[in-house]
């Protein structure tokens, strides 16, 4: 039994569109990253999971149970932790009440141990509390009762770094205790570290179900490379090679007048999406100087989601790329290299027009 | 069970006593100048001053004796409409304002049911009914035995036991405006106005071509003046009103088990 699956969820606020037409399933014992801009249609979801408002088409389950089900999902909703994205508390009591009142409804076996990680001053009351504390208390909520399926709203939103961090290895350590999470989020860093699956959600239509493992594949990797001499970019139209991108510097920021040859080098990066071999056997009929290679930054791949073309246009492409993928990794290049230059928002536009 | 009837109200308590030592100060200060105001003022050339229609209406005629002075500065005034809007508005904010603020989610995500959450969440407003009614009670019986001009016990329990009703009534009311609107402050004018406007339509309506309307008004069935200047308890108008506050939360709570949170 898959902990979460969807069939056709469609929510409409009147003419409003929500989400439409999802599909996807959330196995047990998987981390399940559900990715998108804001406003896209990740609350929507959820809270349409939650049952907190009622599917306008298609339905889903949570461990089996049909959202649909009020007096069902109710028994269900004992073994689902929840943490919302808007951190509703009554400001006039103290954590220590609230704690005490969420435990009585839910269920409390280990808030003790919960509170040494995430530590709200108790004593406190919640309306003086800061936006962490107020998340520190909801995550304690969410994880009280022990439940198997964790549903989170944007969860390590108002955390500061360490406890980011600690939230994301406490998700890490709960997967390994069997737990199912299903967590949306627009912070790509951390979908990656923990997330096994991931789906993209965009104007409120799913737009790509992916493994992370395959979607860094695909993304390709990050080369920068120092060459001795000048280089000009189109000798870098090797196969694989997108964005290409030659200024000095070893950074394609590009803000000196005359980046090339300061000290005789030139800087060259580019994406990459081929096999080593090729790459090196190019590089090396230069004076090769500096050389490092990354994976991309997830944002940059997602950039393509959340690029300015609509979800359709998308969806096609990742499918071509993919049938091409499976083709010959060859292939891709030509055909991805293209539009992709232009759809990199991330690179400066002003920047390095140098030799291109 | 009743976790959040009990979380809810811990959180009425102090509006509760607020309201409650409001009253009580009332009381004591009308229960202070009751007799000299009986003594002093011939209350017959009074009401002469007025227009008969208006004494009719405000019922002004029964304030020659102190049931009929309490019964209509302090009960009239402090019970019916004082607490009654209190009491509407309270519940008025209980769904909608949980909606507004995001509790209602993490309460919601709770396996509890929605009929359990209105429910408890209404079962919570009888601290402010109990604690004011207890407190003017109380200040009425021992302050009117102490400038010796008790009030019959029996009567002084009816007229608070039968505001009971009442004011379950304006609560019930107060949580389908929570339900049916979805902003806070909608939902709290809508209940607070709603408890003048039965008022108004009450006083107007007496006499009139538009008698009907005073008959769908809550106060119709709930007469303190009645009750503490002749003694005469209308138990079937508490019948009346506690099936109204039945319908009215049967209603509400059709509407919160199917709407969108």
């Amino acid at each position: 039994m898959p902990a979460i699956e969807t069939r056709g969820l469609t929510k409409y606020y009147g003419a409003v569109r929500g989400v439409e037409d999802l599909s996807f399933t959330v196995e047990e014992g998987e981390v399940f990253g559900f990715l998108g801009p804001n406003g896209a249609g990740k609350s929507t979801t959820i809270r349409t999971l939650m049952g907190f408002q009622a599917p306008t088409e298609g339905t889903a389950t949570v461990l089996g149970t049909d959202v649909r089900d009020a007096s069902a999902l109710r028994k269900t909703r004992a073994n689902v932790g929840y943490l919302p994205d808007e951190l509703g508390f009554k400001e006039t009591v103290t954590g220590r009440r609230l704690l005490e009142y969420h435990g009585a409804l839910r269920g409390d076996v280990r808030s003790e141990e919960l509170l040494e990680l995430f530590d709200p001053p108790l004593d406190r009351k919640v309306g003086e509390y800061s936006t962490g504390n107020k998340q520190m208390l909801a995550i304690v909520i969410a994880f009280m009762h022990d439940p198997d399926l964790l549903i989170m709203d944007e969860p390590t939103a108002g955390l500061d770094p360490l406890k980011q961090e600690r939230l994301l290895e406490f998700i890490r350590a709960e997967q390994e205790r069997g737990k199912t999470f299903f967590f949306s989020s627009h912070i790509l860093s951390e979908v990656r570290k923990v997330c096994d699956r991931i789906g993209i959600i965009r104007e409120g239509k799913l737009v790509e179900l992916a493994d992370i493992a395959s979607l860094i594949d695909r993304s390709g990797k990050t080369v920068r490379v120092t060459l001795g001499g000048a280089v000009a970019a189109s000798e870098f139209e090797i196969d694989g090679a997108h964005d290409v991108t030659v200024g000095g510097g070893g950074d394609a920021s590009g803000d000196g007048p005359d980046p090339d040859n300061l000290d005789g080098s030139t800087a060259v990066s580019f994406t990459y999406t081929g096999a080593y071999e090729p790459l090196l056997r190019h590089l090396l009929a230069y004076d090769l100087r500096d050389l490092s290679i990354e994976e991309a930054p997830l944002e940059d791949v997602f950039m393509r989601f959340y690029g300015d073309q609509d979800a359709r246009a998308v969806v096609e492409r990742v499918e071509t790329e993919n049938e091409a993928a499976e083709q010959g990794a060859d292939q891709v290049a030509d055909q991805g290299a293209g539009d992709e230059v232009d759809q990199e928002p991330e690179e400066p536009q002003d920047a390095e027009a140098s030799d291109v | 069970m009743f976790e959040t009837a009990a979380f809810e109200a811990e959180r009425r308590l102090t509006g509760s006593l607020v309201v409650a030592l409001g009253l009580a100060a009332l009381a004591v200060m009308m229960i202070l100048i009751a007799p000299g105001i009986l003594e002093d003022i011939d209350i017959d050339a009074l009401l002469e001053a007025y227009p008969p229609a208006l004494v009719e209406a405000m019922q002004l005629d029964v304030m020659a004796t102190i049931e009929g002075f309490l019964a209509l500065e302090l009960y009239w005034f402090g019970l019916l409409i004082v607490l009654g809007i209190y009491v509407a508005y309270s519940a008025a904010s209980t769904i909608a304002g949980d909606i507004e603020d995001g509790t209602m989610d993490t309460l919601l995500a709770a396996p509890v049911s929605r009929w359990g959450v209105l429910g408890e969440k209404y079962l919570a407003l009888l601290v402010p009914i109990l604690v004011v009614n207890v407190a003017i009670l109380a200040v009425v019986f021992v302050g009117t035995s102490l400038i010796e001009e008790p009030i019959p016990t029996a009567d002084l329990i009816a007229v608070h036991l039968l505001s009971l009703p009442y004011l379950l009534l304006w609560g019930a009311f107060g949580m389908l405006a929570s339900v049916l609107v979805s902003r806070r402050v909608v939902a709290e004018g809508v209940a607070a106005g709603t408890v003048v406007a039965s008022f108004l339509a009450e006083t107007v309506a007496e006499g009139s071509d538009l008698e009907w309307l005073g008959a769908v008004s809550p106060t119709r069935y709930y007469d303190p003046i009645t009750i503490l200047t002749a003694s005469e308890y209308d138990f079937l108008g508490g019948v009346v009103l506690l099936a109204a506050t039945a319908v009215l939360l049967l209603g509400a709570g059709i509407r919160f088990a199917r709407r969108d949170v």
